[in-house]
């Protein structure tokens, strides 16, 4: 039995949903696992193609986005074209020898706290099926 | 000396917003909350605001002014005695300090922990968690043992057990009355139950019960715990005439809150009863339309009575077209309206104000916010029952109306500290984890991590500091900041939202710039989510090193200014422009006033007598001021620029003329609707209610008059209600009746409201009412001598003269063409989009640090070109309008709402493609047609990335989002 892979996974979190998503969680003292790394933009429309793609290419096994509901952007749009590029994204994924299930986007609010958690440990847990990834071990990257 | 330029004693929303404007302009503001805690007097947004999770937090003044210092604002207080005269008051009033005090407090629950009693599972003392405002601690006096351990476990100093009642006495130059809302008591109620059943709920209480998690299923649960599948919504003042008032908006509140229950149960079934359907402000009609189609039942009842049954089910009697009926219901719910302040006798004995006919307050004629006493101005649902957006316009129309007894402002926010010259320094990094008072110490190993953050190449100073989100803490982390001599920030402590203008104090306190500084939710992403250390601690670790990334990266750059353009440009010279340029004339500011047609005045066909001479004044008072700059017979050619610099092109009879505005007032008015149909321009016979009242003279005598409803509104084309046409008709009636008419009103909802009860008096005159569906209009019809007016159900009437209340409708083509020339949009209707939806929905939020005044790009529609309203109502849009722009015009300058935090151009690798322009949800970009490249507006920039992640080459950034700084971040994540 291969000894436990403890995933390397980036959550982008925009600064108001998103963030917001992990105050509450936090406010209530809901537990996610400790290797979910966060980082904070502004907008997830502010995230751009490279930006999606850099952890994936620098060795994490898993991202996954954050960013308000579809019409409650707290910059009007940024959450629609955050989506889009994430699709694209993942289109392009396999051609980097990467699945395209390495990343994900779901929308948070600010009041769902439980939401955010349970994302945290959804991905967590899909990410550990799906094992390590496979970049990781190349050297032309 | 003045203490402060006026002082707001209540919390109403108009209240709050007067406040508001009043600190933004530059003036010192004492605001006097008579509860112990913030929103303890429920004001009308909190008691019957159709939403459960208003955006208060924006309209809130204590918030940011507090901190500034301009504002102060006081708890449990209560005005003793006013002396002196408009312009220089005193007043004494009795005052006591909360038991919390909001600043200092970080919420740590330790006093709960403390408390060393227990009753029935809680502790006297608990937190009560507010509406966007930090949480509430509150004590249950006749539980706690005053053993003052809570006292002794607050970490800041915060709770304070005794506070001792003070006498104040201040000098101010006016006084801004706000006193809240009122409900019925429970004893005024009892013929709905209220208080007797459990299956009557009054909705301010379920407002209360959701106001934190936006209205979910839970909020309706029985007592059974079941959840109620057939409800009623009962709006209460419609059956309770002369005990209630009813603020208009609570028709729509009704049918919102219908809506609100099909969401979460949808397969209950609701039934709205209500007299008549009032919702006459904007898309109030669409909302009611809205319902209908999502299956609501809407009865309209007379005579409603809620009996007491045995079986767990409220039993409604009431009565309909003539016959009595009953309906069981699992639950009950009851809009209230509003009653008259109980303390109006003490107002009146303090202050002077005097009360109306209804026992509000009174206004001045044709004022919108000034009682009988010079000086002293009442706002919000103190002067009456009204929807939100009167309560929120009085606010600015308060400072507009108060300004010649403020003084000029005197209030100049501390200078900020003088920022270090960092360009030829290395980076130096310093770390500082927050403590929260210690609070965090038994969760983490904090000294190993300073001592593994030290480790960290570029780190020369890693501390644990106490906390920096008091009054104190923050003085002292920005001491600790300087004292290490590093140029570079990051703040491991606790949520950014909140306290991010905390965290950027401190920082600021040290001489460095924000920029250069990182905020890391320590508390949120290790502390409080995780449980194994020794993981938290890896985790923390990797965050920080994230962080020192980025600052490692950061640049500082200068806070741009942008001027401001002191004057105004006024569209359209009816009542609501002449009201709006002599306002803000009278505040200082050069105005031009542009007219279409060539006299000033505007319609003037519907006004009566009394309001026509006021406007004959207002024309005189225009005319006279120098300030104001008139073109009769011209228009607006061309705008160019953004909000506070506009430059005009105008077309006039003596040629093209160019000019500069900061704000624009457009009032260009609205049209009559020309009825099409009921022989309308074929009979002389049918005529509408303008060209009656104009000649009532004429119609003396006539001996039956027939009057018709909504021509022209709440249909298929026009989908809302024109506001002025039942009062208007109801007064024609009245009028019509004294001189011995008989007089028939066919309607569909009598949408007349307020202290005037006019609908009362035409029933007590003997005014027949006959009521139609909105699909069962009347045909007009001559026969010999008559007219007949018949209904589809055959039941018919006859009249010498027929009366049609024709509704209002906008001018679309006038309408069209600005809006296109000003980028603003226009609603469904064809009238000028409200404030609140013209730009992006989120806006509403934003106002916490954009000014209000800015979010419309400075546009204000008022008047008729907003909605169809009546002239007194046209004159406070016009007020507000004119409120607001004052609070801008005279600035000067201003840096951009977001301060340094804006995005810019790399101007070497920018090509002009456009993509950044077109990505841009506030229009904050445009490409400079000389250098073809992309320019930022820094103040309409918001700082939200689109740009970034548009532009192909890399060329757009934030300041504190720079391309590598953000990728060397990442890095440094996956280490």
């Amino acid at each position: 039995m291969k000894e436990e892979f403890t995933p390397r996974i980036i959550y982008f979190l925009c600064n108001w949903c998103g963030s917001g998503g992990s105050e509450t969680a936090a406010a209530h003292h809901l537990y996610y696992p400790e290797n979910v790394i966060i980082s904070r933009v502004n907008c997830t429309g502010s995230l751009s193609t490279v930006q999606m793609l850099r952890p994936l290419i620098e060795g994490a096994d898993g991202v996954v986005i954050s960013g308000c509901h579809p019409g409650d952007c707290h910059y009007n749009d940024g959450n629609f074209r955050a989506r889009r590029r994430v699709a694209l994204v993942k289109s392009i994924l396999s051609t980097l020898g990467l699945e395209p299930e390495r990343i994900w986007f779901r929308y948070v609010a600010h009041s769902e706290g439980r939401r955010f958690v349970d994302t945290a440990v959804e991905f967590n847990d899909h990410i550990k099926k799906l094992g390590p990834n496979p970049l990781k071990s190349r050297r032309d990257t | 000396m003045m203490d402060a330029a006026a002082l707001i004693y209540g919390t109403n929303l108009g209240g709050y917003r007067a406040a508001y404007a009043l600190c933004k302009k530059g003036y010192k503001v004492i605001l006097l909350n008579r509860g112990s805690w913030v929103n303890e007097v429920r004001n009308q947004a909190l008691s019957q605001l159709p939403l459960d999770l208003c955006w208060l937090c924006g309209q809130f003044p204590q918030r940011l002014f507090k901190s500034l210092g301009c504002l102060q604002d006081y708890y449990n207080s209560e005005v003793i005695e006013v002396t002196g005269q408009g312009g220089d008051f005193r007043v004494k009033f009795k005052k006591r300090d909360q038991l919390v005090d909001n600043y200092s407090c970080i919420e740590c629950d330790r006093c709960v922990e403390a408390c060393p009693v227990e009753v029935a599972g809680r502790k006297p003392i608990s937190v009560h968690p507010q509406v966007m405002w930090e949480n509430t601690y509150l004590i249950d006096w006749e539980n706690c043992p005053k053993c003052g351990k809570c006292e002794e476990a607050c970490p800041t100093g915060a709770l304070k057990l005794e506070r001792k009642e003070e006498v104040v006495e201040v000098r101010v130059g006016a006084i801004i009355l706000a006193w809240e809302f009122e409900e019925p008591t429970d004893e005024e109620l009892r013929d709905f139950g209220v208080g007797r059943f459990p299956w009557v709920v009054r909705n301010s209480e379920l407002a209360r019960r959701s106001s934190l998690t936006n209205f979910v299923r839970d909020s309706l649960r029985l007592a059974s715990g079941q959840l109620p599948h057939k409800l009623a919504i009962v709006i209460t003042p419609h059956f309770q005439r002369g005990k209630e008032y009813e603020p208009y908006n609570l028709s729509v509140t009704a049918v919102y809150r219908a809506l609100k229950v099909k969401g979460v149960i949808p397969e209950a079934q609701v039934a709205v009863y209500l007299r008549d359907y009032r919702g006459f402000g904007k898309s109030h009609y669409r909302w009611y339309v809205k319902a209908v189609n999502a299956g609501v039942k809407v009865v309209r009842a007379e005579r409603l009575q809620v009996l007491p049954q045995t079986n767990e089910e409220a039993t409604l009697k009431y009565e309909l077209e003539g016959e009595e009926r009953r309906e069981g219901y699992d639950l009950v719910i009851l809009i209230a309206g509003q009653r008259p302040p109980t303390q109006m006798g003490e107002l009146s004995r303090l202050f002077g104000v005097k009360p109306d006919r209804g026992g509000f307050c009174r206004l001045r004629e044709f004022s919108s916010t000034q009682t009988d006493v010079d000086g002293i101005f009442a706002v919000g649902e103190f002067t009456g029952p009204k929807g939100n957006p009167e309560t929120i316009w009085e606010g600015c129309a308060a400072l507009s109306e108060a300004l010649k007894y403020l003084g000029e402002p005197t209030f100049k926010p501390p200078p900020s500290p003088q920022l270090r010259d960092l360009p030829s320094e290395e980076a130096k990094i310093g770390v500082f984890i927050c403590s929260c008072f210690g609070t965090f110490e038994s969760k983490l190993d904090l000294p190993q991590l300073a001592q593994r953050v030290a480790e960290i190449p570029g780190v020369s100073h890693a501390e644990i500091i106490r906390g920096c989100c008091t009054p104190a803490t923050i003085k002292e982390t920005a001491e600790r900041i300087r004292a290490s001599g590093v140029n570079r920030v990051v703040l491991a402590a606790c949520t950014p939202i909140q306290k991010s203008g905390k965290f950027r104090s401190a920082v600021l306190g040290a001489g460095l710039s924000p920029l250069l500084a990182e905020f890391l939710p320590l508390r949120e992403d290790v502390i409080n989510v995780h449980r194994d250390k020794g993981k938290m601690l890896k985790k923390a670790l990797t965050l920080i090193r994230g962080g020192v990334e980025k600052v490692r990266w950061a640049r500082i750059a200068p806070v741009l200014r942008d001027s401001f353009t002191p004057a105004a440009l006024v569209l359209g010279a009816g009542g609501a422009g002449l009201v709006a340029a002599y306002e803000i004339a009278q505040g200082g500011f050069p105005v031009t006033l542009v007219e279409r047609e060539g006299k000033l005045g505007g319609k003037t066909a519907y006004l009566n007598p009394k309001q026509r001479s006021y406007l004959q004044k207002l024309i005189s008072q225009v005319e006279g001021d120098e300030r104001i700059t008139i073109y009769t017979n011209s228009e607006l050619k061309g705008v160019d620029g953004y909000g506070g610099n506009f430059y005009l092109l105008l077309t006039t009879p003596q040629g093209e003329k160019s000019g500069e505005a900061g704000a624009i007032v457009v009032a260009t008015g609205a049209r009559e609707y020309r009825p099409d149909g009921f022989l309308y321009g074929q009979d002389e016979g049918v005529i509408t209610q303008t060209e009656l009242q104009n000649g009532l003279e004429k119609w003396k005598g006539i001996g039956f008059i027939a009057m018709i409803q909504c021509v022209g509104s709440r249909d298929e084309e026009h989908s809302y209600c024109s506001r002025v046409c039942c009062q208007q008709a109801l007064r024609n009636a009245l009028l019509l009746r004294e001189n011995g008419s008989q007089v028939t009103i066919f309607y569909r909802d009598l949408t007349s409201y307020g202290v005037e009860d006019y609908y009362r008096r035409a029933v007590e005159a003997q005014v027949k009412f006959v009521r139609f569906p909105a699909a069962g209009y009347p045909q007009v019809s001559r026969e010999g001598k008559s007219l007949v007016v018949k209904l589809p159900t055959g039941q018919e009437e006859r009249a010498d003269l027929v009366v049609l209340s024709t509704g209002i409708i906008p001018d679309r083509e006038n309408n069209e063409r600005l809006a296109a020339l000003l980028g603003y949009s226009l609603d469904q209707d064809g009238f000028w989009e409200s404030d609140a939806d013209a730009y992006p929905y989120e806006e509403i939020i934003k106002k916490q640090t954009k000014p209000y005044e800015w979010a419309t790009n400075c546009i204000y529609p008022v008047g008729g070109a907003h909605s169809p309203r009546g002239f007194a109502e046209s004159l406070l849009t016009a007020r507000d309008a004119a409120g607001r722009a004052l609070v801008l015009l005279g600035k000067g300058e201003l840096p951009p709402p977001n301060g340094p935090y804006v995005a810019e151009v790399k101007e070497s690798l920018c090509m002009g493609c456009g993509l950044c322009v077109d990505v841009c949800p506030y229009a904050a970009r445009y490409i400079d047609e000389v250098r073809k490249i992309a320019v930022v507006r820094p103040s309409l920039c918001d700082s939200c990335g689109a740009c970034v992640a548009a532009c192909p080459n890399d060329a757009s950034y934030l300041r504190d989002f720079i391309g590598n700084q953000s990728i060397a971040a990442l890095d440094a994540l996956l280490l």
